[in-house]
């Protein structure tokens, strides 16, 4: 026997399946082109890329259309792809200086060294429903700035690699100095798994892997919630750009370039308030996610220091470390949809057991 | 080798889905856990094609041990028809050809949610049990750094203190499933959660069992012949599910799991193979039971 047994799941699942594809794949428009979701749905796949911790846009592209625009669920598709997959060589390590800049826009200071670059951004774009004809490519009202090459050419001279505002801060002094010697390699939260305590390397990756909207919940339940209090920070990068990626060539030994990925990276200046704090200084929350996605980057570089600064002292940083995975939240949320029968029937067995010691101590009273 | 081969390599379907490495870390995380009995072992869980809080930390116990030769078992609830069960068999059995079976006696891995099958498990034979929550003292304590303290020294007085005073309040422990033993007389260990019907189950057991948390990222082990206690005082006894005059309305079991059927005014075994081999003049495929439990259409038929 065995098999038989077993098939009434299996049918049904198989069925589900069916209609699931049958939406997705029939209907009347023509099927969605890989190329169509890279270019047109661009924000959405670097929020899969961010939240899968994965840099392919052609795989985050083929899993948005088979999740059918479920972001969540397709984050999970490429990550569930990428534990398939060895892990041939790790990346050298890159200096976020070498940023390659698409926007950077610096809060703290009318005139930063650097530019003030506002790049792509509908930060100032009315927010107007367009419900006019399909849009079509505009006509150039104004020269398209030159974008740079991937390959490292500087358009702009230096502008494209502008040095940071932290440094100014440095330089004069006013920043708390929280660079180490002993930088140990980073935590690799994929093969580590992390508990409180964690080093900052562990506290970066968890929420670069985060959901978007846990960190932004997170941020604003510290902000405006009844669990506790985090600072406004005062921004001093958000930057949107490139970064080189580089291995150690297997013949030669030397690193060489093999290509890069587009980085939000923010950086958030703290004004440190508190008693037994250095008045005198601010510190620097940090924030780095793949792909377009600032709201992510801000909340993270607020998050950060703000772990920093509790130290322990409340649970915030069990928040951050364990509660902002979109797969983890997700996947146990839904599984309350699988049956609970023999859970369930053990409870009312206790509901009962309870019932009836109730009755049993009424009676012994009356006696 | 050359770039060539390693991308070679790489393009090759995996053996039990994941790359060897991983099954490699899971087996040492797992080799752990059967040295120190009910400690929680922290491991790298992979993201599986199932999602966290369906059975990926089983899952990917199952997918570390398994072989070709193997026979595997996939119940949830006890069925082995569940679609989450059917599911996760497809999964273990298409990425490693191992046989499926629905009779726990030919199983060489039973993978389990919520429940142990009646059948008497034997010496070579492994339980894997999907687990929520491995953290048996989360009911008393939410900081981590506290939990990892209380179980490095042992520290289990506030649950015994929240047991004692359920059983002031409450007239009886309500603790329902997943109910806490004290494994090897060292670690307080969750079951689960499986019934407390079934927590004796684990008690110097011929077997071995070993509990995947995927989301949690935690497995634990008893290994065969370990003491499993389960929380009680002397002069409590520990409670089993039971309900007076209750039997299978297929079967006829009293001295089994039994699940209520309200449509029916009865109940059902929960372990529906043990079940169906009690009764051999039926049809073994299970329709018996599933007729009796359907309500409105079979949800193979719904149509959107």
């Amino acid at each position: 026997m065995g098999y038989a047994a077993a098939r009434g799941g299996l049918d049904a699942i198989l069925a589900a399946e069916e209609l699931m594809r049958a939406k997705r794949d029939g209907g009347s428009s023509p099927p969605l082109g890989i190329e169509q979701v890279t270019e047109r749905l661009n924000l959405a796949v670097d929020r899969v890329m961010g939240e899968a911790a994965l840099w392919a846009p052609q795989l985050a592209a083929v899993a948005l259309r088979q999740a059918e625009g479920d972001l969540i669920e397709a984050a999970h598709l490429l990550r569930a792809y990428r534990s398939t997959r060895p892990r041939l060589v790790p990346a050298l390590p890159v200096h976020a200086d070498e940023l390659e800049i698409l926007r950077r826009i610096v809060p703290a200071y009318r005139v930063p060294p650097g530019p003030q670059l506002l790049g792509r951004t509908l930060d100032y774009v009315g927010r107007l429903l367009d419900v006019g004809a399909a849009p079509t490519a505009p006509a150039r009202t104004v020269p398209a700035p030159a974008e740079p090459e991937a390959s490292g050419a500087r358009a702009d001279g230096d502008t494209r690699r502008p040095g940071r505002l932290l440094d100014l801060l440095r330089s004069q002094g006013m920043v708390r100095d929280r660079r180490r010697g002993d930088d140990p390699e980073p935590h690799d939260v994929t093969k580590d798994p992390v508990r409180p305590g964690a080093p900052r390397s562990a506290r970066l990756s968890i929420m670069a892997r985060a959901e978007t909207g846990a960190l932004v919940n997170l941020w604003y339940r510290n902000i405006l919630g009844p669990d506790g209090y985090i600072h406004e920070v005062t921004l001093g990068e958000v930057r949107h750009g490139r970064l080189p990626v580089r291995v150690t060539h297997p013949v030669t030994g030397q690193p060489v370039s093999i290509g890069s990925v587009r980085v939000t990276e923010v950086e958030a200046i703290e004004d440190l308030d508190g008693a037994d704090e250095e008045r005198g200084l601010f510190d620097v929350g940090y924030g780095l996610c793949l792909g377009h996605n600032e709201r992510k980057a801000i909340a993270m570089a607020n998050l950060d220091i703000a772990v920093e600064r509790d130290g322990g002292r409340s649970p915030l940083e069990q928040s951050v470390l364990m509660t902002t995975d979109g797969l983890d939240a997700s996947g146990f949320l839904e599984h309350l949809k699988l049956p609970h029968y023999v859970t369930f029937r053990s409870m009312v067995d206790r509901k009962a057991a309870i019932r009836a010691a109730a009755r049993q101590r009424a009676a012994d009273v009356k006696q | 080798m050359t770039v060539k081969d390693l991308a070679a390599s790489a393009a090759l379907e995996e053996f039990a889905h994941l790359d060897e490495q991983s099954k490699r870390e899971i087996r040492s995380a797992l080799l752990t856990a059967v040295a120190v009995p009910g400690y929680q072992v922290p491991f790298a869980s992979r993201e599986m094609p199932v999602a966290r809080g369906w059975g990926s930390g089983g899952l990917q116990v199952t997918l570390a041990l398994i072989g070709p030769d193997d026979t595997v078992k996939v119940i949830d609830q006890g069925d082995d028809a569940g679609v989450n069960a059917a599911n996760l068999r497809r999964l273990i059995v298409a990425s490693s050809g191992a046989a499926d079976t629905t009779d726990a006696r030919e199983a060489s891995i039973v993978q389990t949610r919520h429940r142990i099958p009646e059948d008497p498990l034997g010496p070579d034979q492994v339980l894997v049990l999907q687990v929520p929550v491995p953290e048996p003292l989360r009911g008393v304590e939410r900081d981590m750094r506290e939990l990892r303290r209380m179980h490095a020294e042992a520290d289990y007085s506030a649950i015994w203190l929240s047991l004692y005073e359920d059983l002031v309040r409450n007239g009886v422990i309500t603790q329902s499933t997943g109910y806490p033993v004290l494994v090897g007389g060292r670690y307080v260990m969750a079951t689960s959660p499986v019934p407390r019907w079934d927590v004796p189950k684990l008690h110097q057991a011929e077997f071995l069992s070993l509990f995947g948390a995927g989301r949690e990222k935690r497995v634990y082990a008893v290994p065969p012949y370990t003491d499993v206690e389960p929380l009680a005082f002397e002069d409590v006894a520990f409670e089993v599910e039971r309900t007076e005059g209750a039997s299978c309305l297929l079967c006829g079991a009293v001295d089994a799991y039994l699940v209520e059927v309200p449509a029916s005014q009865g109940w059902i075994c929960s372990d529906t193979d043990w079940c169906a081999r009690r009764r051999p003049d039926e049809p073994p495929d299970g329709t018996a039971g599933r007729q009796l439990v359907s309500e409105g259409p079979e949800v193979a038929d719904a149509r959107v």
